[in-house]
């Protein structure tokens, strides 16, 4: 499949290294350069992950990176509202079929999925894992 | 029990607020006089303000009879020093931190502390679950990375399954170099093979067209 990811810091590396392990082709969108040197060189030279330097919320960029032909598109930046717009701009604007967002705050959780896109609440699930983590001893 | 946790950000406010509710007793050290007044506007008086990586904060905040440390700043360096911080000047028992880098995991289990949270980690396996994945496994990469060995798991209905090798278009340079059926049986890679479902088939593939093989084995029908 072709996946868009939008933010290259440590988790858009993350899914990038692991859907591209899937077979995917991988397009990530960064405008820091240096968030860009946390993808894994390899793949980035052998094509199987394309690096477009622009602001990732826009139309352009999202044009240049292939999202008329994408079936993925997936918001993870450190910022919610920043992945908020790129994603609703993915799904009502491009029409991508499948379109996921990563979030810190529940309030933006709630927000986005009521607008029918895929959201994953990060602090959250890391404040579960701990809870059960710390329930499970005592 | 009484526990600390170092940052009071989302992760570790949703922390507080559950722990109270199982009745702990919980304290929170945080650098931001704004995040620490808003705890206790909610939670009452359970919050202080104070560095991270710092003995005179983690004093303050009653370490000394902490049976456990949990951290959860953006900052991986202060989530490690506060581990380290609490476990040899404070005898804490348990520490548990937040690596926000994955890279850093490893290295925070290595460095003592008790157990590690990766959240991106957290994240990536529940987005695995959203998006079909019939993997394809890059083993080595050969010749100087223009070509590499991969393994492709295939699907058990795709539009592969049935047919032999020599009737599939495999993209130009691609080898098949041994096919795997399900119970463990090696199949050669003739060209009447046949591909059966959830083979396991490793080819030699160049790099450029792997993403094309890969699509092309495990196509759904």
């Amino acid at each position: 499949m072709n996946v868009i990811i939008v933010g290259a810091g440590n988790l858009g590396s993350s899914l990038a290294l692991k859907l591209s392990d899937l077979g995917h082709r991988i397009t990530v969108i960064e405008k820091n350069s240096k968030a860009v040197s946390l993808l894994p060189r390899g793949r980035v030279d052998s094509g199987a992950i394309t690096v477009i330097h622009r602001d990732g919320a826009t139309g352009p960029a999202m044009m240049e990176a292939g999202i008329t032909s994408a079936d993925v598109f997936i918001a993870a930046t450190g910022n919610d509202s920043l992945n908020g717009l790129a994603a609703q701009r993915a799904k009502t604007i491009f029409r991508v079929e499948k379109v996921m967002t990563i979030v810190r705050d529940e309030g933006a959780r709630i927000l986005y999925e009521s607008l029918g896109i895929s959201t994953i609440n990060k602090a959250a699930l890391a404040s579960d894992r701990l809870v059960s983590v710390l329930t499970e001893e005592a | 029990m009484y526990l600390v946790i170092v940052g009071g950000g989302k992760v570790g406010a949703s922390l507080a607020s559950s722990l109270i509710n199982e009745g702990h007793e919980v304290f929170v050290l945080d650098n931001n006089p704004d995040v620490v007044a808003s705890l206790q506007r909610e939670l009452g008086m359970i919050a202080t303000i104070g560095e991270a990586a710092s003995i005179r904060a983690l004093q303050d905040a009653g370490a000394s009879r902490a049976g456990v440390i949990i951290a959860t700043t953006n900052s991986d360096a202060d989530n490690l020093a506060a581990c380290q911080l609490a476990k040899t000047n404070f005898d804490v028992a348990r520490t548990i931190a937040i690596a926000n880098s994955p890279e850093n995991a490893e290295l925070f289990d290595r460095a003592g502390v008790d157990l590690v949270v990766s959240a991106t980690d957290l994240v990536l396996a529940n987005l695995a679950t959203a998006l079909p994945a019939h993997p394809l496994i890059r083993l080595m990469p050969v010749a100087d990375r223009s070509q590499e060995l991969v393994a492709i798991k295939l699907p058990s209905a795709g539009t592969a399954i049935g047919r032999t090798l020599s009737e599939i278009r495999l993209p130009y340079g691609t080898k098949v170099v041994i096919m795997i059926t399900s119970t463990g049986q090696s199949k050669p890679p003739d060209s009447d093979a046949i591909i059966e479902a959830e083979d396991e088939i490793i080819a030699l593939s160049p790099a450029n067209s792997t993403a094309e093989l890969w699509e092309l084995l495990t196509e759904l029908r």
